[in-house]
């Protein structure tokens, strides 16, 4: 090689600039903008705006759901929490033990906390609060599930409290993580339900001060802040004074406030926003994909047609999603290929069932019988054509979702598939499943834990709850996996209970009973104001706790 | 006057009862479990004691028509009962949205008006060119939809120029972009209404006699064009405010302002019953006394109306 060549010489010029605007950058991004190194200051109103619906009651315990659960995490704590590794973390409690049978679990509490109107927190307000969940009058869903297998508590001594199930549960402590199942103030919750869905007392950061419906919730600062869970970055009482929680269901206007200054905090941003504010400055991403379940579209297996197996691997074979997620998502969401959201430690990813191939479902359809096509290029047997109902919540599925079932449906014509999308409101979504008048089906499931799959796959599941509902969509009906999820829910030693997990998932992804699309998509998009925002490792919710502002 | 009083009033009555029995069936005739409403939403997996409780409570597991008839005859008391969502008494749930909504209606309707009257006038001096202009102006703002008109105007005014907020704030500032919103498409109705009756009005003998006594152009517009020009716009805002009120359900949800329109929303989604039959009520009283008061100040504007 010449040395000194023109061309050399240029690259070096290059390289110093470059290291040198680099070096500009780094430099100035330490002066302008939030770092590790600079100090937390106290004081400040931080406006968050949701696009979630408002929820119809502020105690978490009643019903349960994703809206609930983002604002109770400003207010209410849990007796565990969980690390971003995963790790089961002390939080209201401060250690745990199991029975060696597994039929109970003792907690020592903290004996130096009191909730925001006074009770201190103790064994009783602990078994005060399971009692309230399993109460039929309080109706709790997501926590009455969670506590199924509690058979009773009881107060060892003031802060040590007793769980006797009625089986072992090996997913008791991620259960317990869970903002749905939070511990309230007991005078609280006796002043009634309808009181305590307006201003739920807990022992959080925050105190809930007045709700105007249909418009914003404030919280306060709770001056007597004791109780933050282990893995808080620092102690004592939350440094924003106030936080108004607004409800902005458009999601273009709630992206302009955010650009205009009008708020802080945005959830459920669209991707195309996402991939814009990228280039922003003033706006930074927090992407926290919400435990349980991946997004995922899940094939009835209960009836005809996707009740042979061919047919429902013909059906994964031919969608073609990737490039639907890559253009309509701007890259903000990850193919994934498991049962389970990445932040599950179990989850078991299964690319190789996933691989589309036109010609293999073409012969597949042909040996299920499915020889013939009509003048629209449908496959159709004995009169009937290869028709899959897809009823879409477009209460749930965002555009781009909505979009990629689309492209789902353009790829699989190509095999004969005629998919029918039926895009629905919430209630008569929810209806057209309890009739059982769908073939494909796209429905969100967040719980901490893989137990969610015993949830979603166990042919007890199939049952519908008396209002018609039943977790699993695939009706997946088969013995050994329902003995397999049983076994894995009640083993407590670690290895045999992950070995047991990872062989029901290889064998419900081996069944083609499900087609995984992606996380459960949970983003928030950030002003410039606001440092020190993360998001809780149980259920993604970000907590307002170690926030601060500079503005 | 007596007559017409009384037989307004019946027909005010009717429409009333109508819309309350429409809803009240069409709310059943649609998927989804007025009982779950009651416990957190659709899919809220609530338990069989839950759901029991709740329809004993309510009374949802009564015969249908025996809902009916208490429905009614609760209304006919003035009890609008309470939210199944939002658990709070409807009445005092809609006093407070009815002003919010009243508020932007209203100012939406004083704007289009506004607006209306410069372009007819202006369409109708302007010649050739102005008629063109003008007409052309009045199409355009009477075909764009509101949810179009709202992205555009938070692009514009709040994202690009920063100079309105994208959102309802406290002060005057908030409401600027949701009545402007309103305001266009309406302007656009009754702009092309006005100018083709103004255009007329200007053509007529009495026009033509003002002229002869030496009026000015400006005095023949203001004193007697007008008030021909505005007869047949009138008559249309009682239609006008009866489509504010359902373009209130599109600008409240985009400007995340509290109000009917948006609870309305919410409230069908989860088919909170006693929710949707308050606000139609609401909306409906509202339009029937507008449509009444339009009529009465034609009876005003036009003496002719009288003698019948």
């Amino acid at each position: 090689m010449r040395p000194h060549s023109p061309a050399r010489i240029r690259r070096r010029v290059l390289g110093a600039s470059a290291a040198l605007a680099g070096l500009a950058l780094l430099v100035s991004g330490c002066a302008a903008g939030p770092s590790g190194s600079s100090e937390p200051t106290a004081g400040g109103t931080l406006v968050y705006a949701s696009g979630d619906a408002e929820p119809t009651c502020l105690d978490p315990h009643v019903g349960g759901n994703y809206p609930q659960a983002l604002v109770a995490t400003q207010y209410l704590e849990s007796l565990v929490s969980k690390d971003s590794d995963g790790e089961i973390i002390p939080w209201l409690a401060t250690s745990w033990k199991q029975a060696d049978d597994g039929l109970s679990w003792e907690f020592s509490l903290r004996d130096d906390v009191s909730f925001t109107d006074g009770t201190p927190f103790n064994a009783d307000a602990v078994r005060a609060n399971v009692a309230h969940l399993l109460d039929p009058e309080t109706a709790s869903s997501t926590g009455y599930l969670a506590l199924g297998k509690v058979a009773s508590t009881e107060s060892v001594d003031d802060h040590t409290v007793r769980f006797n199930l009625s089986v072992p549960d090996s997913s008791l402590l991620d259960s317990l993580s869970m903002p749905w199942v939070a511990i309230q103030s007991p005078t609280a919750m006796e002043r009634g339900k309808d009181v305590n869905c307006e201003s739920p007392v807990g022992t959080g950061p925050f105190i809930v001060t007045d709700w105007v419906k249909q418009d914003s919730i404030t919280l306060e600062r709770n001056e007597d802040y004791n109780s933050p869970p282990a893995d808080a970055d620092h102690e004592g009482t939350a440094w924003l004074d106030e936080i108004v929680w607004r409800f902005i269901p458009d999601s273009a206007s709630r992206y302009a406030a955010l650009q205009g200054g009008q708020v802080d905090v945005i959830d459920n941003p669209q991707p195309s926003d996402i991939s814009a504010s990228a280039a922003l400055d003033t706006i930074s991403e927090l992407d926290a994909p919400r435990p349980g379940a991946a997004n995922r579209i899940e094939l009835n297996s209960g009836k005809a047609p996707l009740d042979d197996v061919r047919v429902r691997e013909a059906f994964i074979r031919a969608a073609d999603v990737n490039d639907g997620i890559e253009s309509l998502f701007f890259g903000t969401a990850k193919r994934s290929y498991s049962l389970l959201s990445s932040v599950e430690a179990l989850g078991v990813s299964g690319e190789e069932h996933f691989t589309v191939d036109l010609d293999s479902a073409n012969s597949l359809l042909d040996e299920a019988g499915w020889t013939e096509r009509d003048g629209d290029g449908y496959r159709v047997k004995d009169g009937e054509r290869l028709t899959l109902d897809f009823p879409v919540s477009t209460n749930q599925s965002i555009p781009a979702e909505q979009s990629l079932f689309e492209q789902i449906q353009a790829t699989t014509k190509a095999a004969g598939f005629e998919v029918v999308l039926h895009p629905m409101d919430l209630s008569s979504w929810y209806g057209a499943l309890a009739v059982n008048e769908y073939d494909l089906v796209s429905a969100p499931y967040t719980k901490v834990g893989p137990d969610v799959l015993r949830i979603l796959f166990h042919s007890d599941s199939i049952v519908p709850a008396p209002s018609g509902y039943f977790a699993n969509l695939s009706q997946l009906s088969d013995p050994e996996v329902d003995q397999l999820l049983t076994e894995a829910s009640q083993v407590s030693e670690p290895d045999e209970r992950a070995a047991l997990y990872a062989e029901v998932q290889q064998k419900i992804l081996g069944g083609f009973h499900v087609l995984p699309l992606y996380d459960q998509q949970n983003h928030f998009l950030v002003g410039s104001a606001v440092n020190g925002l993360r998001a809780m490792p149980t259920v993604s919710t970000p907590t307002f706790y170690d926030v601060w502002l500079t503005r | 006057m007596v007559r017409w009083i009384v037989s307004r009033a019946l027909g005010a009555a009717f429409v009333l009862w109508a819309v309350a029995t429409l809803i009240f069936f069409g709310l059943r005739l649609i998927p989804g479990d007025p009982a779950e409403a009651i416990l957190g939403g659709p899919g809220s997996q609530a338990s069989d004691e839950a759901l029991q409780k709740v329809r004993l409570d309510y009374g949802l597991d009564q015969p249908l028509l025996v809902q009916y008839v208490q429905a009614m005859f609760r209304l006919l008391r003035g009890d609008l009962g309470t939210s199944y969502a939002l658990k709070a008494d409807v009445a005092a749930l809609l006093g407070e949205l009815f002003w919010s909504t009243l508020t932007l209606t209203v100012l939406s309707l004083v704007v289009a008006w506004a607006f209306a009257l410069v372009l007819a006038t202006w369409a109708t001096r302007g010649g050739r060119l102005g008629r063109m202009v003008g007409s052309g102006m009045e199409i355009v703002a009477a075909a764009v939809p509101h949810f179009w008109l709202a992205s555009l105007f938070i692009l514009l005014f709040s994202t690009a120029l920063r100079w309105l907020p994208p959102i309802s704030t406290p002060g005057p500032l908030g409401l600027v972009l949701p009545v402007l919103t309103l305001a266009i498409p309406l302007a656009g109705f009754l702009g092309q209404v006005m100018r083709e009756s103004l255009a007329d009005a200007l053509e007529s003998p009495f026009v033509l006699s003002a002229r002869a006594r030496g009026e000015s152009e400006t005095g023949v517009r203001w004193r007697h064009a007008i008030r021909h020009a505005a007869l047949p716009a009138i008559s249309l805002s009682g239609w006008a405010f009866g489509s504010l009120i359902s373009g209130a359900v599109v600008v409240e949800t985009v400007f995340a302002r509290p109000g009917l329109g948006r609870s309305l929303l919410n409230a069908v989604t989860i088919r909170d019953v006693p929710m949707v039959t308050g606000v139609a009520l609401v909306s409906a009283l509202a339009f029937v006394l507008v449509t009444i008061a339009t009529d009465a100040v034609d009876r005003i504007a036009d003496p002719r109306l009288r003698a019948r």
